[in-house]
């Protein structure tokens, strides 16, 4: 059990901390305590252990111990969705009122606390990559408007039968976005998943699921049309292995090339 | 002049009626579904069979199965709970300590109790509510903060509140009383927060505590010495919650109630032992709360497997042999049948997949297998956590010896570390990750005198539907929101409506004006369905 006296001091030194690091673009509000908007610990490498520690005993029973949902929903794709620090640490000071997500004592979960344990989550695979990659990313928009905004989505420009990649600069590592482009990517977001519907007169139609049920199944279909259909009038639901995403391997896209394109989704971080 | 005379006396007479007849008696929740137009408990009966006797609806016209009214709890949550059905008028809790009594002929709000969630309740799962329980003219509802209340029928008025235990401290309430003789028996949740978990008994009339069964065995308890190792005081916070509403054998008079996952959840170092008596069935005795007999379940319990699913009793004849026997599908993947007079274990059988047992053993324990404990790099162990089936009620059907349950097979990664325990903070000990791959759900049916499937239906998405069946021949069950009708001899899938909103809850079913209902809660709304009245009128 923690003394009082020595949790009050403890949130005192963060507070301390957290003002000091804020420094002074974000004035305090007459008679509220200094927080900052953007996480100060960001990238830090102690806060990231120490909040890997914190998120397995308060958060991971929910949010499962890699931070990809369980009873509680998936929390690396935050930042990616158009999410700032400021709100998540609101959401986590507050709860969610009518949810299983309670609020979290300050006595108990001092603002430092929580810092550490975004740190910590942004830190797990979707977090941002430390410096900008190497590439030219004028040359890499020009790729994208190219190759793919057919399918993806940019600000409102671009199709939808793939993800909006507005803010996948700060949702994704360099890494993992090289895999997508070269085809290694084992994982595909969940409503765009490859499916082909067979008709009953044997019309083939391939896209990517949308929603299912027992009787039915929604999807967007090549054509990026969204579309239903009663299970009763479909001969077969194959589920294919291949993402409608056609693989850029280095014949397609060379390895410049790539770069310039992985140096524009750097760029993407939503308006 | 005579006229006013005769009124007023007329109108005294009604009105000393009204107030000397109590709506329900015991022997009205004794009779079960015998009286038709009625629901009064839980799950229809004391045996928890939610199988109704009704045939109006068959499985050769359930297809004009249609929504007769819809009502709308504009409350957002998870609609858990089995509602009441009582002359005409029906009475269903909702999430956020919310409750309505409702004409059961247009679906219209007759009155409205709310009670005002305290800042600070935990509660793990879901600010969720199972349902009431009545006798004479009052409900009984357990609340978020642990309390158990008395409510009128008649007006939604508090008739008296009782602290079941501090809030502030892991506890909660969800779970919908059982009513037996003049005693309202009530559960608690709260064991993801280090509580000590136990069965209440309380005076219908005032609100007294009569009794406390403890499911954490105390230094005065023959179990205590299950509870070995570091933390001397782990059975003060060990787990073991009530949630779910358990069953009554009036004969033996026999309180049947499942207990939850002991504490914390998969960090079982320092509480070495089998845990008694969490993970179990308890056998109560219903006047005075002790003990009779005690099956476990999951010994030493570090994979969540809360057995607070609904014990079904029935009758059967196993081997030649007529039994009294209560009927178990678990969370650990297991369907146990146990003599419920004593509690011995005639038959246990996996009805999913499982990696952590394959066999129960003649002693009754799991025939534990190597590799399945929750670890720190993380084990892959099925079922998950949230197990083969979950608080969702399964329905029996005693002409076919057949158990209908909501069913999943799964896997997860668990994961284990030290957890200290601090009142009213999580004490979990660890966390599982989810396995998509491999994932399938089903309404299953299992012949109880042998643990053999006889049929199942694929559902395209986990379900924690519960299921209601009846004498016809009809199973109703669903998943990913659709409520649905199966032939309960072969399975096949009768009809279907797409309700919008996951199923937390299962079916009830009664009749009113001569048709059958079935009315279902989903999402925010409760939707009575029945025959086009035509249809209804040829029966």
């Amino acid at each position: 059990m923690r003394s009082v006296a020595a949790v009050a001091t403890l949130v005192l030194l963060s507070e301390l901390l957290v003002g000091a690091r804020a420094g002074g673009q974000n004035p305090p509000a007459a008679g509220a305590a200094a927080r900052p908007t953007m996480n100060p610990l960001e990238g830090n490498r102690d806060a990231i252990q120490n909040g890997g520690a914190m998120f397995r005993n308060r958060c991971a029973g929910c949010h499962g111990p890699d931070a990809r949902g369980y009873l509680g929903p998936d929390l690396t794709g935050l930042w990616a969705s158009g999410w700032t620090d400021d709100r998540i640490f609101t959401v986590v000071r507050r709860g969610v009122p009518g949810t299983e997500m309670p609020a979290a004592d300050p006595l108990r979960a001092p603002d430092r606390d929580i810092w550490q344990i975004l740190a910590y989550v942004r830190s797990l695979g979707g977090g941002v990559p430390v410096a900008p990659p190497a590439g030219n990313a004028q040359n890499g928009e020009r790729l994208f408007r190219t190759n793919c905004s057919t399918c993806h989505m940019v600000g409102a420009q671009g199709g939808q039968l793939g993800p909006d990649l507005s803010r996948i600069g700060s949702g994704r590592t360099r890494t993992a976005l090289a895999k997508k482009v070269r085809g290694d990517a084992a994982y595909t977001r969940p409503g765009y998943e490859p499916v082909t519907l067979v008709t009953r007169d044997g019309q083939r139609i391939r896209g990517v699921r949308k929603n299912e049920d027992e009787f039915s199944i929604q999807i967007m279909d090549m054509r990026q049309r969204l579309q239903g259909y009663l299970k009763a009038n479909l001969a077969d639901i194959v589920d294919e292995q291949q993402s409608v995403m056609p693989a850029f391997g280095a014949d397609r896209l060379s390895d410049g090339d790539l770069d310039d394109l992985l140096a524009y989704l750097h760029t993407l971080r939503g308006s | 002049m005579r006229l006013t005379v005769a009124f007023v006396l007329g109108a005294t007479a009604t009105l000393f009626a009204q107030q000397t007849a109590p709506q329900v008696t015991f022997q009205d929740l004794r009779n079960g579904l015998d009286d038709p137009t009625r629901w009064l408990t839980y799950a229809g009966n004391y045996a928890s069979q939610r199988h109704s006797p009704l045939t109006q609806i068959t499985p050769q016209n359930v297809n004009r199965l249609t929504a007769q009214w819809v009502f709308q709890t504009d409350t957002p949550g998870k609609f858990e709970a089995a509602p009441l059905a009582l002359d005409g008028v029906i009475y269903v809790t909702g999430p956020e300590d919310t409750g309505w009594a409702i004409d059961a002929r247009s679906g219209r709000q007759i009155w409205r109790y709310r009670r005002d969630v305290v800042s600070g309740v935990i509660a793990c799962c879901g600010r969720v509510n199972r349902g009431f329980g009545i006798l004479g003219d009052r409900l009984f509802k357990t609340t978020l903060d642990a309390h158990v209340v008395a409510i009128s029928t008649k007006s939604g008025a508090i008739l008296w509140d009782a602290v079941m235990e501090n809030y502030k401290n892991g506890y909660s309430g969800t779970t919908a009383p059982l009513v037996v003789k003049d005693k309202v028996i009530a559960g608690m949740a709260g064991a993801e927060y280090g509580v000590r978990g136990f069965v209440d008994a309380y005076e219908a009339q005032s609100g007294k505590r009569v009794w406390r069964f403890y499911t954490t065995a105390g230094p005065d308890d023959p179990g205590h010495r299950t509870w070995r190792g570091l933390d001397a005081k782990a059975w003060e916070h060990g787990g073991g919650s009530t949630w779910t509403t358990g069953s009554y054998d009036p004969e033996l008079n026999l309180v049947y109630w499942g207990t939850g996952n002991a504490g914390p959840d998969y960090y079982g170092n320092e509480r070495e032992g089998d845990n008694l008596y969490t993970a179990s069935i308890v056998a109560l005795d219903a006047d005075t709360g002790k003990l009779r007999w005690h099956y476990q379940f999951t010994p030493h319990d570090v994979w969540d497997w809360d057995s607070t699913q609904v014990p079904v009793l029935g009758d059967l004849t196993l081997a030649g042999q007529p039994r009294k026997v209560v009927m178990f599908a678990n969370r650990n993947g297991f369907f146990y049948v146990l003599d419920r007079a004593t509690g011995q274990l005639l038959r246990a059988t996996p009805f999913i997949t499982t990696s952590w047992a394959k066999t129960i053993g003649a002693d009754g324990r799991p025939q534990l297998l190597p590799g399945n404990m929750p670890s720190e790099v993380g084990t892959r162990i099925c079922p998950d956590q949230s197990g083969g089936t979950n608080w969702m009620s399964p329905s029996f059907d005693p002409s076919l010896n057949l158990l209908f349950v909501t069913a999943r097979d799964s896997c997860g990664v668990f994961y284990t570390w030290k957890d200290d325990y601090e009142p009213g903070l999580a004490y979990r000990g660890g966390a599982v990750q989810r396995i998509t791959e491999g994932h399938h759900a089903a309404l299953r049916a299992i012949d109880v005198t042998t643990g053999a499937r006889r049929w199942e239906f694929p559902y395209a998405a986990q379900s924690w539907a519960g299921v209601l069946s009846t004498a016809s021949g009809l199973v109703f069950a669903g998943s990913s929101g659709n409520f649905m009708a199966f032939d309960s001899r072969t399975g096949k899938n009768l009809w279907h409506y797409q309700t919008g909103s996951p199923l937390y809850a299962g079916a009830i079913t009664y009749m009113l004006d001569g048709r059958q209902y079935v009315l279902l809660p989903s999402g925010t709304t409760l939707t009575a369905f029945a025959l086009p009245e035509s249809t209804a009128e040829r029966q």
